[in-house]
This record gives structure tokens, sequence and C-alpha cells, in this order.
């Protein structure tokens, strides 16, 4: 495969900062190209961009010529090209240095760049890992899609996944063995590298350059505009016939009766004399105000809905209260009517109106049960007082009831003691007389037991 | 060669985006960057004051391993500089035994706007101008301040 002209003329052109482009250089040589293809068998099934990996070329990033992101530590700066160190190497007076820089610099004198002090190729020691590592971590621009990338991995994404990159045309791989290079971008189509004709001039060229040939080069790119006779670009037709001067255009109130119709450029003559310029505004405002006053109809209506809703269920509430509470009524309470459940139209509504009614009922209930509590009390103390004042009564008559025992029994015991002490003999053998005396005991013990019997009954 | 052009675009790309005060630069020439145009103002407080100063930096193709070479065009009298049409100046960075590659234009630029405002009489190329900067300060000032307004306004 011979090497292509046009990657040559891109390596030729000298790297100047202002054009990024010039920051990478690619090579189209035969070893690439088996290497592409072992990645390929390797890779083939993961993705579509490992698909065209044949495709790839090699990229040299020129790491001077790259556009950094942000401000770039000074430290990490070369003294002597001012950008960030590329192959960076260590002096025994503890200066960093590029490695391409200090060699230049020791072929014109072997002094440091920075001290000036004596300095060798031979005490030049590559640079601590380190600053490797930070000058790998740098964000660097891509020079073709302009996307940040770390430094390190830069060469790798213009050469694998830039989509602006440069690869090997598709045609390439197929019979014809296109030898040209095309962007990622277009590589995934069929190698366009074909002769194509311009619609507008019928020039003949690539058609990978009909794009940009039609928006910029084409002679003939340019075509009078139907209506107002100006100049235009083919591909900007439809931007233009949307303000063109000269398009026909309809009055503004057309839709309230007007027929006019007039040049873009006249139209505002048409706009003073239209029989439609007073009548139009008022119309306007018109249908403004009546659409403002149907969505508040519409509002109203619908809250109007809610309310007749809230005071039904409000009403039904108030009705199951005043009837006895029962199980029955419970149960049916649980469920708002059947027919108002038709009038509902969600299940929001549903679930709101019954709540409605089962927090009615409920204060319905405490209430009732607060006066059921307040009668209940009323009544046991009415019931209790009569009872606890006869309980006193009963109490002080036993008192005096025994008190009175007290005093008989006293007065019996004495009258025992006068009878038997004058005769303790008599007493004390029994005889005769102690049957009398033992019959008017009987007769004390019958008035006692008596008196007793009375007690007993007045407790 | 593309290196030191590499640089010295950087250094002009600084020097324009951020320049010091008193100091404009632009190339002679757009397509060559080794020859610089300086337009600088006379320091405050020096008889230089009010002038404009017109001066040529040249970057030698191997630059930075080489001085650049800086020379008045508008006529200054001053002891560090020639009073001809050359205007050679004679200042302490840009000596080839001196000269660092790691110093930058910025830096050369600075310390010519401090000569200016302190010419060095012991490192005097214009000897007559240095004798009156030393022994008779302000006959060298009035002569300083007349050559000013006549080529430097």
């Amino acid at each position: 495969m011979d090497t292509p002209s046009q990657p040559d003329s891109l390596l030729s052109r000298g790297s100047h900062l202002s054009d990024p482009s010039q920051a990478y250089t690619f090579h189209t040589d035969l070893d690439n190209l088996s290497g592409g293809t072992t990645e390929t068998a390797l890779g083939a099934s993961i993705s579509s961009i490992h698909k065209i990996s044949t495709l790839n070329l090699r990229h040299t990033v020129d790491l001077r010529a790259i556009t950094y992101g942000g401000t770039v530590d000074e430290n990490l700066v070369c003294p002597i090209c001012r950008c960030p160190f590329v192959d960076p190497v260590l002096t025994d007076c503890d200066h960093v240095f590029c490695r391409a820089c200090i060699d230049d610099a020791l072929s014109h004198g072997e002094l440091c760049p920075v001290d000036r002090l004596p300095l060798s190729q031979a005490t030049i020691a590559r640079a601590p890992k380190m600053v490797f590592n930070q000058l790998d971590a740098l964000k660097a621009k891509c020079p073709c899609c302009g996307n940040i990338f770390a430094r390190a991995i830069l060469e790798n994404h213009l050469e694998k996944y830039c989509l602006e990159a440069m690869v090997r045309c598709p045609g390439s791989l197929s019979e014809q063995g296109c030898t040209q290079v095309v962007k990622r971008r277009l590589s995934t189509q069929q190698c366009l590298h074909y002769p194509a004709q311009c619609p507008d001039c019928y020039e003949t060229l690539e058609q990978i350059e009909m794009e940009s040939h039609r928006q910029t080069l084409c002679r003939d790119r340019t075509k009078l505009c139907d209506y107002c006779e100006v100049e235009i670009l083919r591909c900007e037709e439809i931007e233009h016939k949307a303000e063109c001067p000269d398009v026909l255009q309809i009055c503004k109130w057309a839709q309230y009766g007007c027929q006019h119709e007039s040049k873009r450029r006249d139209l505002y003559l048409h706009a003073d004399d239209c029989h439609f310029k007073s009548i139009g505004p008022m119309a306007e405002m018109l249908k403004v105000e009546i659409s403002s006053l149907r969505d508040d109809v519409r509002n109203l209506t619908e809250t109007n809905q809610l309310q007749e809703r809230r005071i039904k269920f409000l009403e039904s509430g108030q009705r199951a209260s005043d009837r006895p509470m029962d199980l029955m009524d419970l149960s049916l309470a649980s469920m708002p009517e059947a027919a108002s459940t038709d009038s509902l139209d969600s299940g929001h509504d549903y679930l709101l109106s019954l709540l409605e009614t089962q927090q009615s009922r409920l204060s319905h209930l405490s209430a009732e049960l607060s006066d059921f509590q307040g009668k209940n009390t009323m009544m046991l103390f009415n019931e209790t007082l009569p009872i606890k004042n006869e309980l006193a009564e009963l109490r002080s008559t036993q008192q005096v009831t025994c008190m009175h025992v007290r005093w008989l029994m006293r007065f019996r015991m004495q009258e025992n003691q006068r009878r038997f002490g004058v005769s303790p003999g008599l007493a004390s053998t029994g005889g005769p007389d102690g049957g009398n005396g033992f019959g008017s005991d009987i007769t004390l013990s019958r008035r006692l037991s008596d008196s007793s019997r009375d007690v007993i009954t007045k407790l | 060669m593309a290196s030191s052009q590499k640089r010295i675009t950087k250094e002009l790309a600084e020097v324009l985006g951020n320049p010091p005060e008193g100091i404009a630069v632009n190339l002679v020439d757009e397509g060559n960057v080794h020859n610089w145009n300086i337009v600088m103002d006379g320091p405050e407080g020096s008889p230089y004051e009010g002038g404009k100063f017109k001066l040529l930096l040249v970057l030698p193709t191997d630059y930075p391993f080489k001085p650049p070479k800086i020379s008045f065009k508008t006529r200054i009298w001053h002891p560090n500089v020639t009073f001809d049409e050359h205007g050679s100046m004679c200042i302490g960075i840009l000596k080839p035994e001196a000269w660092k590659p790691s110093s930058k234009i910025m830096s050369v630029l600075t310390a010519t706007q401090n000569l200016l405002a302190e010419p060095v009489p012991d490192d005097a190329v214009e000897t007559s101008a240095a004798e009156k900067f030393k022994n008779d300060r302000p006959l060298f000032n009035r002569e300083a301040r007349e050559y000013t307004r006549k080529y430097a306004k």
C-alpha cells in the first residue's frame, strides 16, 4: 500500500501554535495495519469502535504544541521551553528540564541554564516518578475534538477513540483498496472517496468533500430568492423564506375576517387601512377574557360540587346520630349510602366523605357518653344520700339502747347482791326460796328478753 | 529553531495577554516572532517621565540559549545607553556571561524599565552622562528632561 500524499503534507506543515490541528501527526505505515488487525481479532465483538480498529493509524502528539486546560503549575514548566515537561530529567544541582531542552542547552555550553553551575550529560538522571505522574495527570485538550483528557492518555484517545481524528478510509478493507484517510466520525460509513456531482454547480468531486463544498466553496451554491431576487445560500433557503420581505403574507386579523394579502414589506401599509384594525384588538381581548371566564366557571363548578357533597355527608351523619345506636346502625355507618356513592367521581372523594361521616358520628358518641356519665353520677348520689342518713340514725338509736341495757344490767346485779348479800347461805345452799328467786329471775330475764327483742326489732 | 520559536510564541502570548504597566509590545513583522517593537513610558519620578521610548528587541535564533538584544530607537540621555543612532543598552542580565536560558523576556522588559528609573553609573556606556549623573545630578536631570521633550514626545 502506498503512503498517500495527504499525511505527508500534514507532516511537513510547520508547527505553529495558533493552529491546534498541527499539534499531532499520524503515520500510515504497513506495520500499523498488521498491528491493527490483531487488535480487531481480539475485540471485534466488544464494540463498533473496535470493529473499525483496523482503520486506526498511529498518532504522535507534540506535547509542546497542545493546549492545556486551566493553569499549569509553574513547577511543572520547563524553564527552557516554557512548556510542561516532556520526558523530564533531573540535574545534580536539583533542576528539572525536558530531555531535549537540556541536550540543546548543553550543546551551547556545559552550564546549568538556571544557576550557571557546571553541568555535564553524565550527571543528568531521569526525573523522579512523582514528576512523571504529575505530568501524566495534566489536563490536555485534544487537538482534534477539543475535549479535555489526562495528558498520558491523549495519544491513545487519538489513536482509538477521537471521532475527529484521522483513520484509514473504510474502503481500504474492500477490493478497491482505498488509500485515503478520513475522520473516524465518517469511518463507519462506506468509502466516500468516489466521484459525485454537486447538484448546484455540476462539478464532479469526491463525495466526502461534498458537504463542505456546498457550504462554502461551490460557486453556484447561491440561488436567487423566488420572491425578493436576492442571492441566498441554497442550504439557507428555508430560513430566508421566513423573513424574506417579498413573501406574500396574510393580514394579522385574517382570522376575524380580513381578506387582505400583501408582501411582507407592505403589510404595515395595510395595517393602517385595515377595516378590522379596531375590531381586531377588541376581539383579541374578548377572546382572552372569555377563556379566563370559562376557566373561572369551571373552577367554581368544581368547588360547588365538592361543597354539596360535603353538606350531604354532614346531613347523613346527623341523621344517623339521631337514631338509637345499635350494632346495625354502626355497620351501616361504616359505609356511606349507595345513592351518594354514584355521585362521587373519585375514590379520593369517597374516602374523604367516609372520613367526614365517621368523624361526625364519633363526636356525637363522645357527647352522648359524657351526658350519660353526668346523669349516672347524679342518680347515684341522689339514691345513696337517704341511705346514709338512715344509717346514721340507726347508729345513734343502737347506742341509746346499749346504754339502757347496761343500766338495767347494773340495776339487776345490784338487786341480786342486795338480796343474796342479806342471806348469803341461802344463796349458796339453795332451797325453796331459791325457786322463788329463780322465778323472779325468770320474769326479769323475760322482761330483759322483751326489751332486748325490742332493740333487735328496732335495729 | 522550531523549539526557540515555540518558546518565543509562548512568551509573546504571555506579554500580550498580561502586559507590564507602561510597556506596549507588537511585532515588527507579523510573520517573524524574533523582532519585537516595544514602546516604554518613562518611569514616573524620573527625568524621563512623560516620554515614550521606542525600543527594538531582537531574539536570536538560538534563543533562549543566547540572550536577546535590546536597543533604544528613541534617543535617550542615560548613563547606560549610548547617545547615538544605535541606542545600545548595557544591562546586567543580558550580558552573555550572565544570561540564563531560564530568564524570561518579561523580566528583561521590567529590568529595562528599572534601569530608566535608576541608572547604574558604574556600568556606564555613555561616560559623559555617567559623570554628570554622579557629580551634578540637577544638571543631568535637566538635560535628560530636555532630551526627553525633544526626542521622546
